[in-house]
């Protein structure tokens, strides 16, 4: 199960690595025994205080250290979003950041303890890469790429105690299929993530539809864009809310690629998904996002005007 | 070297305000004082920065120059030449909006230059108005309140795990001490028994809006500091004996984390800033700069 595997990444990399601390904010109870057991000084509950646990996991990550914060995505990252944002993703700081529970898991606790709207929330953010593993191959994949990263990282946790999608370990984060395509039938497509990827599973194998699992959705892969643009018909489904989550992010590649007029249906002139280098005016600022007044005469000139298939 | 050996109570130390680079180069194997900054000479950087860039937060600033002026000359471990060196210790400006008092030290260490501190506000430059971390000497981003003092606990709480005797200094506003991040960071030194760190809380008793005991009464500041597990002092942050004695003493303590409540004026410095509020928003005209810069020459 994925919290067993979780379980099992953290005691490894904890042998493995001096520099590697845990931080939970007194969440956890079991999942950090083995942890305790073997590598206690590389465990600290920092107490009921989220917001400063992300900053102490930035001082950790100024001095060396590769720390992992673990709370219930309901409180890392909402509850914490401006500490990730300046603390963590402005700064660079390799820290991982693990969101238990994500979704409805908590669903007899109730709407404190739920959480639809962590992917949105950290999808706008500079630096920072968003997973969001079916099983325990797929953690096991994430967890791999996010300790090698040298920037915030943030593994997204469903229903955990759920048995294997795939059959065997994965080396890498991009999108696999669950239910292999029918090379003749180009016509639907499943896409689904983390805790939604097995029953989507199922279902696409008894009729069979072809259905990709993505684990990683910040970057998204490029490879599960071209897989959706060949099919005719494709159906996202995600334990999460359907604004800035993996649909509203392939929604947004879609709309930007060239439609068959040569055009995309829908463009956007607006901020990059970094921050300001530098300070200055406020269109200073904007020019650096090629915003400014000049740049949004450009662009916009250029689009009214272009004929189609001149501009993407 | 040990660590009393690095202790200079009362000295008068000799050196021109302007550091000849690489006059002191420190490591912690090789400490030697740093120089004295002139507070005057702190202002006057302040204000050329404020008047040519035309931003706001003078008196923000005015309120922790002999604070700073005293952390560099006679706490901090810092190389000269690179103000990221692996060894140094470490200030942190939580309170981001006295950030350029920071770039006054940095100009006279030699971080910075005249000319970067005539680049301030303008486009393309580094030099914001609140502390950002890509300034080499900064340290930690913040000017959001409530960021810094985390920050600072999770690196001395790190430099002790690796037994480095470097050592972390916060600078905190009173206002900013509105913020609940501080108060769980507080409790996380203590806990952890953090005696590597060292909280100094400019207190000028104003924050944005008002008096800090009108928008959000925080007295008795150094009695709840005290409660929260510190060693805690009190003086008067203009004072530069009274504190170099209070951090000395916060210093050699141990065993807890320390504080030292600088009781300070926003404005501290030109006669028609002090404890006046304004000068947290107004820009200097030409006239006001002048008349400043007169006052502290």
């Amino acid at each position: 199960m994925m919290r067993d595997m979780l379980s099992q990444l953290l005691v490894e990399a904890a042998a493995a690595d001096d520099r590697f601390i845990v931080l939970s904010g007194d969440h956890g109870y079991a999942l950090f025994d083995s942890l305790r057991d073997g590598h206690g000084s590389q465990f600290v509950n920092v107490g009921v205080a989220e917001q400063n646990m992300i900053g102490v996991a930035a001082g950790l990550a100024k001095v060396g250290f590769r720390p992992c914060v673990y709370g219930l995505a309901a409180f890392v990252p909402i509850r914490v979003l401006e500490q990730i944002k300046l603390d963590l993703c402005h700064a660079k700081a390799p820290v991982i950041l693990l969101g238990d529970g994500a979704g409805l898991v908590y669903s007899t606790l109730g709407v404190s303890h739920q959480c639809g709207e962590d992917v949105a929330c950290l999808r706008p953010l500079p630096a920072i890469a968003i997973y969001s593993p079916c099983d325990k191959f797929e953690l096991q994949a994430c967890w791999a790429e996010a300790r090698r990263a040298d920037h915030p990282c943030y593994i997204r946790i469903g229903k955990a105690d759920r048995p294997p999608v795939h059959d065997a370990a994965i080396t890498d984060t991009e999108p696999h299929w669950t239910n292999q395509r029918d090379v003749h039938n180009h016509d639907r497509l499943i896409v689904a993530t983390g805790s939604m990827t097995s029953i989507s599973t199922a279902i696409a194998r008894t009729h069979g539809v072809p259905c990709l699992s993505v684990s990683r959705i910040k970057p998204l892969p490029p490879s599960l864009v071209l897989a959706v643009q060949s099919h005719r018909q494709t159906i996202v489904v995600e334990e999460h809310a359907r604004a800035g989550g993996l649909f509203s992010a392939l929604a947004e590649e879609l709309a930007s690629a060239e439609s068959p007029s040569g055009r995309p249906h829908l463009a956007h002139l607006g901020l990059s998904t970094q921050f300001t280098f530098t300070a200055g005016s406020h269109e200073h600022a904007l020019s650096e996002h090629r915003l400014d007044d000049a740049a949004v005469n450009r662009s916009l000139t250029a689009w009214i005007t272009a004929s189609p298939g001149q501009m993407s | 070297m040990t660590r009393s050996n690095r202790l200079f109570l009362g000295i008068v130390i000799e050196v021109p305000s302007r550091l000849t680079a690489g006059s002191h180069v420190m490591t912690p194997q090789c400490y030697r004082p740093g120089p004295v900054f002139d507070p005057k000479d702190l202002r006057r950087h302040i204000l050329r920065m404020a008047f040519h860039g035309q931003s706001v937060h003078v008196a923000c600033a005015f309120s922790l120059v002999e604070i700073c002026s005293v952390l560099y000359s006679q706490f901090l471990r810092f190389d000269p030449m690179n103000a990221v060196s692996p060894g140094r210790d470490f200030l942190i400006l939580s309170k981001g909006h006295g950030v350029m008092a920071l770039y006054a030290c940095f100009r006279e260490i030699g971080w910075l230059k005249d000319s970067d501190l005539d680049t301030y506000f303008r486009n393309g430059t580094h030099l914001r108005g609140l502390c950002e971390a890509d300034v080499p000497g900064c340290e930690v981003t913040s000017g959001s309140l409530g960021h810094g003092l985390p920050i600072a606990a999770g690196i001395a709480f790190g430099l002790r795990r690796l037994g480095s005797d470097r050592r972390v200094y916060c600078i905190v506003g009173d206002g900013e001490m509105n913020e609940g991040p501080m108060w769980e960071a507080f409790l996380f030194a203590a806990h952890q028994k953090l005696d590597n760190l060292t909280v100094i809380v400019d207190a000028n008793r104003y924050q944005a809006m008002g008096r800090t005991e009108e928008v959000l009464g925080l007295e008795p500041l150094p009695a709840k500091i005290e409660a929260f597990g510190f060693a805690t002092k009190e003086c008067d942050g203009h004072d530069p004996e009274a504190l170099t004695r209070c951090l000395s003493d916060l210093r050699e303590i141990g065993s807890r984390p320390g504080a030292l409540v600088a009781r300070t004026t926003k404005g501290q410095g030109v006669s028609f800033m002090a404890d006046d509020n304004r000068w947290h928003y107004t820009r200097l005209t030409e006239h006001d700069y002048l008349r400043a810069v007169k006052e502290l020459s």
